[in-house]
């Protein structure tokens, strides 16, 4: 499942950490949703939205396979 | 009275209670082998401190040490346990089968962590399988009467 979480944290001027602290998990975490390698629980997917006050499918594409899993 | 230990200490001190206890087990034994406390001792102290010391890193293993896991943290440990139970039943049954085979004395110590860990994991089908699922608000969900064969 691709997400658009390093695009959207980077055209904020983020960093992983700062994004991590202000999500409440930890940067190990971060880096992983970026690199498709975790999926979010609900939760969290929805934190992550709101925080960059996108939708929540705007910010995980489900039809987009190759980014992960 | 709540006593409240800090996150980061946690771990360290489960392992310096388990290395405690297991000395005491050496101590109460006694005979020549007394001091097999000392070295159980000798090596977790040290181990202690090591684990105090990567909970203070910022790191998936700083964080299971320092007991400040989030979500995908948590997904680790729980598998890293999932596995270690499954490695220790297929330990409890490879040990079970050469004891039996064998005419060893210790059988009946593997029947006792084979069984414990199928018992685990019976107790976790209930609280976390069945018990979870609720029941079923549909009517056409089935009222739990037996299939119909042979009617």
């Amino acid at each position: 499942m691709r997400n658009r979480v390093r695009e959207q944290r980077i055209a904020r001027g983020l960093s992983q950490a700062d994004l991590a602290a202000s999500l409440g998990v930890s940067r190990q975490t971060v880096i992983s949703i970026e690199n498709g390698r975790y999926l979010p629980s609900l939760p969290l997917a929805f934190r992550i939205a709101r925080f960059f006050e996108v939708s929540v499918d705007k910010m995980f594409d489900p039809d987009d396979e190759e980014a992960g899993t | 009275m709540k006593i409240s230990i800090p996150a980061r200490l946690r771990v360290p001190l489960a392992y310096g209670l388990g290395g405690a206890i297991l000395a005491a087990a050496w101590l109460v034994r006694g005979g020549a082998t007394w001091w097999f406390a000392i070295i159980v001792v000798v090596s977790v102290v040290p181990r202690v401190f090591v684990v105090y010391r990567r909970g203070g890193r910022d790191s998936d293993e700083g964080a299971l040490a320092g007991s400040r896991v989030d979500e995908r943290q948590k997904e680790i440990r729980v598998r890293a346990q999932a596995l270690t139970g499954i490695a220790t039943m297929i330990a409890a049954f490879v040990g079970l089968t050469i004891e039996i085979a064998v005419k060893g004395p210790a059988w009946w110590a593997f029947v006792v962590i084979f069984a414990v860990g199928a018992l685990g994991y019976v107790f976790g089908l209930q609280q976390y399988g069945t018990a979870a699922e609720g029941a079923p608000d549909d009517e056409d969900a089935g009222d739990g009467e037996p299939f119909p064969v042979g009617r």
